[in-house]
């Protein structure tokens, strides 16, 4: 995946820290797009975008962490869903902030 | 994919090999690649370390080298305490010293074998990784520590079972190489976790019936209320706590977690094969580690374990092990034990078995 498909009104992000020895801090958090202005939409999509680079599906062996980006939006007029992951080791202080503080 | 995962740099050539022999055609090519490329990848520290001990290795020797991250995520860190260097001073550096110590003689002592790929393999474990780190983990080619965030988890050196399982991860590379999702990947955590209780049972000389079957009971502060990070005789009643929420671990089939989170599952339905390996321990009595765990590290070393096994298939492989090195009964108990959390064996009917090996 080079880039992500263009997001609307009604796509959802869900980012959550996943994997290593404890397991019930996944701290999952959903953005709702629709909840956002253009903005911050865009601010969202750029962070996700350069996190393409690093993604990668061997991730959490061994218990190291990852990040996991799940993103349900319509496209052709159907539901569609896209799920990536990023090791810890390689996430973007961006990524991380997203998730914390849910802040762009 | 594009750019180096920076792991795959430090992953051993033995696991690389491994790959190459055993792996899928993905995972040959990637494997093949990388290892042309392991030594340059991999710190000159780790990479003299090695290479010295496969020049001069007696067997059994032990040799660590401990790390300090100084709070930063860059691994190996500074160099603080080699093999036969006295204590260093930092509580952190040592404790990791003497565990990866303890859980290489736990290994040689009892299982005959030397270290995470039985040739010496020299250990390297990174203390104060990041800052407030709630985890350890095993890289593919070290251990690494964080120190907790003080609230809710203390240092995770602190407890020698955690540290023992993750050396582990390192031993179930370089045997059954587990895929770490779905059911393999959860028998890779509870295989982890029978070693890592297993070398603290092994330290305090406790017997089956004496020993807690609790995974980091010394990591939690006082603040939470629980116990520990697992719990291997009752699987989800580790903890419960308004922080750190309830322990999710099923201890029955019946219970199975279906997820796409966490590799699909792999540290919440470990707890099915640890309950099953508690109830085999129990069973069978005495020392765990010379029963029960001489069948698990029977099972594990079987070059009929295939790298994508499922509890069924891991089940009666013990269930061989179990006639093979110890008789009938105890081929029994690990038959009855893998019934009681709802795991048939492969080949079996539930109302058509006969006792002993068919
Ligand atoms: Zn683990």
């Amino acid at each position: 995946m080079k880039e992500l498909p263009a997001l609307g009104n009604d796509a959802t992000v869900r980012l959550s820290r996943q994997g290593g020895q404890v397991t019930t801090m996944t701290r999952p958090r959903e953005i709702e797009f629709a909840q956002c202005n253009v903005d911050e939409r865009e601010q969202i999509c750029n962070v996700l975008n350069r996190c393409l680079p690093q993604t990668s599906t061997d991730v959490g062996r061994g218990d190291q962490r990852f990040y996991q980006i799940e993103v349900r939006y319509r496209s052709d007029n159907r539901d569609d869903q896209l799920r990536f992951t990023v090791p810890e080791d390689q996430a973007s202080e961006e990524l991380k902030r997203l998730w914390d503080k849910g802040q762009v | 994919m594009s750019g180096q995962r920076h792991y795959l740099g430090f992953m051993p050539p033995y696991i690389l090999n491994r790959l190459i022999d055993h792996g899928s055609e993905w995972q040959r090519s990637r494997a093949l690649k990388t290892l042309t490329h392991v030594r340059q990848f991999l710190p000159a520290t780790a990479r003299q370390s090695q290479a010295s001990v496969a020049e001069a290795h007696q067997p059994g020797q032990l040799q660590r080298n401990i790390y300090d991250a100084q709070h930063l995520t860059v691994l190996p860190g500074a160099l603080v305490r080699v093999e036969g260097q006295r204590a260093s001073g930092d509580v952190a550096v040592d404790e990791a010293y003497d565990a990866l110590g303890a859980t290489h003689d736990f290994f040689w002592q009892v299982y005959g074998r030397d270290s995470i790929d039985n040739r010496g393999f020299a250990l390297a474990g990174t203390a104060h990784y990041g800052e407030g780190y709630e985890n350890a983990f095993w890289n593919g080619a070290q251990m690494v520590f964080g120190d907790g965030d003080g609230e809710v988890f203390q240092r995770f050196t602190r407890s020698l079972d955690v540290v023992a399982h993750e050396l582990t991860h390192g031993v179930i590379e370089s045997e059954a190489g587990l895929v770490y999702r779905n059911q393999s990947g959860a028998l890779n955590e509870s295989i982890s976790d029978v070693f890592g209780v297993l070398t603290r049972q092994y330290v305090l000389k406790q017997t089956a019936e004496q020993a807690d079957w609790l995974i980091g009971a010394d990591l939690l502060t006082d603040k939470v209320k629980g116990k520990g990070l697992r719990s291997m005789s009752h699987p989800g009643t580790a903890y419960d706590d308004p922080v750190l929420g309830k322990d999710p671990q099923p201890a029955h089939m019946d219970d199975f977690i279906n997820t796409q989170d966490d590799n699909g599952g792999v540290h919440l339905n470990s707890g099915i094969p640890n309950r099953a390996f508690y109830l085999v321990a129990i069973a069978l009595g005495g020392s765990a580690w010379e029963r029960a765990g001489q069948i698990w590290y029977d099972t594990l070393c079987d070059k009929n374990l295939d790298n994508d096994a499922n509890f069924q298939a891991f089940a009666t492989l013990t269930v061989q092990h179990a006639h093979q090195r110890f008789g009938t009964e105890a081929a029994d108990a690990v038959r009855k034990a893998w019934e009681e959390v709802g795991v048939g064996l492969a080949g079996e009917s539930p109302n058509e078995r006969t006792s002993g090996l068919g």
